[in-house]
């Protein structure tokens, strides 16, 4: 007989959730969410490969950071030349220097 | 309290077995619907016993969703899946994260169900029940589920 084992635990939440008030998730925010899924680190494994491991996502962070804000950066140029060219241009500059 | 804990539901792991559900990216549609504290699996087509929302639940249902606001609508968005894969013996699947923008929202809990249960639309089939743990509140803003890493250890839906 097979037994496949597949509950979940019941008595800590297993999603996350994080919410914001009156404003989107900042690169930096987003940022460590995405080095969580790209680097899994064990909490059982050597402390000197674990420590160096834990610098490395750090530094991964900033990096994925720093290419979401050139991301940000660009896009808001597109929306800045889509709104200027149908004819709003103050509201085109208000988004240009958010 | 209407949520309790987490549960994959009874009914999902049936099906499971009758090969109705296809976890594959690009597959079977899976959402996400929020709810308050207040939902109870009696309630609508839940289709589930008790007071407080457990495996029994078999159904996604309106009844207590939280409004529609910002990006989400009724019913909830549509999920990201994670293609099933294997690591050792266990074999996993999940989700990427879900964010509802400039959203005003308290929610407790949420369902996750198939929308295209064995190659069907518009199904309501209830894969898991989720509980956040406490109210969870967004104003004006971002309200993002954040799904465990996929890996054999902590991905969301394992068989060992």
């Amino acid at each position: 007989m097979f037994n496949l084992k597949m509950d979940l635990p019941k008595d800590r939440p297993i999603v996350g959730v994080k919410t914001t008030d009156n404003r989107g998730f900042t690169p930096e925010e987003v940022a460590e969410d995405c080095v969580k899924k790209l680097i899994s680190i064990s909490d059982n494994v050597d402390p000197v490969l674990r420590d160096q491991a834990r610098a490395y996502a750090k530094d991964m962070e900033k990096v994925v950071a720093f290419y979401m804000k050139e991301a940000i950066r660009s896009d808001r140029t597109t929306v800045y030349n889509a709104i200027r060219g149908a004819g709003h241009p103050k509201l085109a500059e208000l988004i240009r220097r958010l | 309290m209407a949520f309790s804990g987490n549960f994959m539901c009874t009914s999902f792991k049936v099906e499971l077995l009758q090969g109705k559900h296809d976890f594959t990216n690009g597959q079977d549609t899976f959402k996400l619907a929020l709810f308050t504290n207040s939902a109870e699996p009696t309630q609508g087509s839940f289709g589930g016993s008790g007071t407080t929302m457990n495996a029994s639940v078999t159904d996604y249902s309106d009844n207590n969703q939280v409004g529609a606001s910002g990006d989400y609508t009724t019913g909830g968005g549509a999920l990201t899946n994670v293609t099933p894969t294997s690591s050792g013996t266990t074999a996993f699947t999940d989700f990427a994260n879900k964010t509802y923008g400039s959203s005003t929202i308290t929610a407790r809990g949420c369902i996750i169900y198939n929308t295209q249960t064995a190659g069907g639309s518009s199904t309501t089939d209830a894969v898991l029940v989720l509980d956040f743990g406490a109210d969870k509140s967004s104003s004006s803003g971002d309200f993002q589920i954040v799904f465990p890493t996929a890996d054999s250890s902590n991905a969301i839906i394992r068989i060992a």
